[in-house]
């Protein structure tokens, strides 16, 4: 048996093997490598950070069991993130069905204030510094109901298809494109706005 | 703008569009100034989007991280093992269930087909009632033979006599 040093110096495709075999210490590796992105994913759905740490754990823990199925069509942090996704959409569903039917949900699906916005000429992000547009990036993010971030999440950071977005979300891909196209419109406000606040 | 147009417009931005229909929204957008504003909106957010995702940072230590984590494991393990242990127990239980269900049956049916310690069997003919004793104990079989015709029957030599013939179903063993 290798030790934890080795551990880390040896390859992705060699640690899945032995994690695989059944070797905690090389899964540990791998958690150790991957945690932070498998985190960000379930904390940029979810936008709580006890819930992102439960779901991204759960997610480890899960990777772990279903181990002897991963076969490296794709490389294992993607695979990772899969999981992780799939448990952020079930948490997500979960919170859903315990929501009441509100005017507000109604509205994340008819488009509500952002069907009558005007469309953004101006470029909201220009002359910004990367952290700042990042920072910006989130805080809108965070402003967005649950459906219209899952969607651009899965879009525009996971770079899924609408067709694949639609099977992971149950929904059809009419609801995905009219989600998406609310969500980015919602998104371009919210950062004209945060550059009005910024400027004043 | 109908709002099937607005998706299709952001549609052919994620290149979710056959050829065709890219080229046909192509020249609309070009025509159409509120159609251009909307495509040039919606291209520079997923511009900005795709390349600014904000790197979040686990908020706890590795070890602390990977505790949880392996805690669970090792408890999942856990009970799987006991399941498995479990499974053997039952792998042998269905088996051993089998054979007693088989064995109830087996004595069943050769309690049913075993000659019983006697046996009484009675048989009725018209005119004639033949009942056989058996004793297996004692090695002896006793057949009687007696006249079931009624004696009203016999009476009826008689003429005229009213004639009461009993159900021969409801003969009885004496």
């Amino acid at each position: 048996m290798s030790t934890d040093h080795e551990k880390s110096a040896l390859a992705e495709p060699d640690l899945v093997g032995l994690a695989q075999q059944g070797e905690l210490t090389a899964f540990e590796e791998l958690v150790a490598r991957h945690r932070d992105k498998i985190y960000a994913r379930a904390y940029s759905m979810m936008r709580n950070e006890d819930e992102a740490l439960d779901l991204s754990q759960d997610a480890w823990v899960k990777g772990w069991q279903r181990l002897k199925q991963f076969q490296g069509d794709s490389s294992f942090v993607t695979w990772m993130t899969r999981i992780v996704i799939n448990l952020c959409l079930d948490q997500l569903r979960k919170q859903k069905r315990q929501r009441a039917e509100s005017i507000e949900a109604m509205e994340e699906e008819s488009g509500g204030v952002e069907r009558h916005m005007p469309v953004i000429v101006a470029n909201p992000t220009e002359g910004l510094e990367r952290a700042e547009l990042r920072a910006r990036i989130d805080r809108a993010l965070g402003q967005l109901s649950n459906e219209h971030r899952t969607v651009l999440v899965l879009h525009e950071f996971e770079e899924l298809e609408y067709k694949e977005i639609a099977r992971r979300m149950k929904c059809s891909i009419g609801t995905v494109m009219s989600r998406l196209f609310y969500a980015r419109r919602r998104m371009a406000s919210l950062l004209a706005g945060l550059k009005r606040e910024n400027s004043e | 703008m109908k709002h099937d147009f607005e998706v299709k417009i952001q549609a052919r931005l994620d290149g979710e569009l056959s050829e065709q229909e890219a080229r046909r929204m192509d020249e609309w957008i070009a025509r159409d100034a509120e159609a251009g504003a909307l495509a040039a909106e919606l291209g520079r957010l997923k511009g900005v989007l795709s390349r600014n995702e904000t790197a979040a940072a686990v908020p706890e230590s590795r070890e602390f991280y990977w505790s949880k984590i392996q805690r669970e494991i090792q408890r999942m393990d856990r009970s799987v093992v006991a399941a498995r242990g479990g499974w053997s127990w039952r792998r042998w239980a269905k088996p051993l269930a089998g054979l007693a269900a088989l064995g109830c049956v087996l004595a069943i049916v050769r309690w049913e087909t075993s000659p019983p310690a006697f046996d009484e069997i009675s048989a009725t003919g018209e005119g004639m009632e033949a009942i056989t004793f058996h004793d297996q104990s004692a090695g002896m079989t006793v057949v009687w033979l007696q006249d079931s015709t009624p004696q009203v029957k016999k009476a009826s030599d008689a003429p005229a006599a009213p004639i009461s013939i009993p159900d021969p179903g409801e003969s009885e063993v004496e």
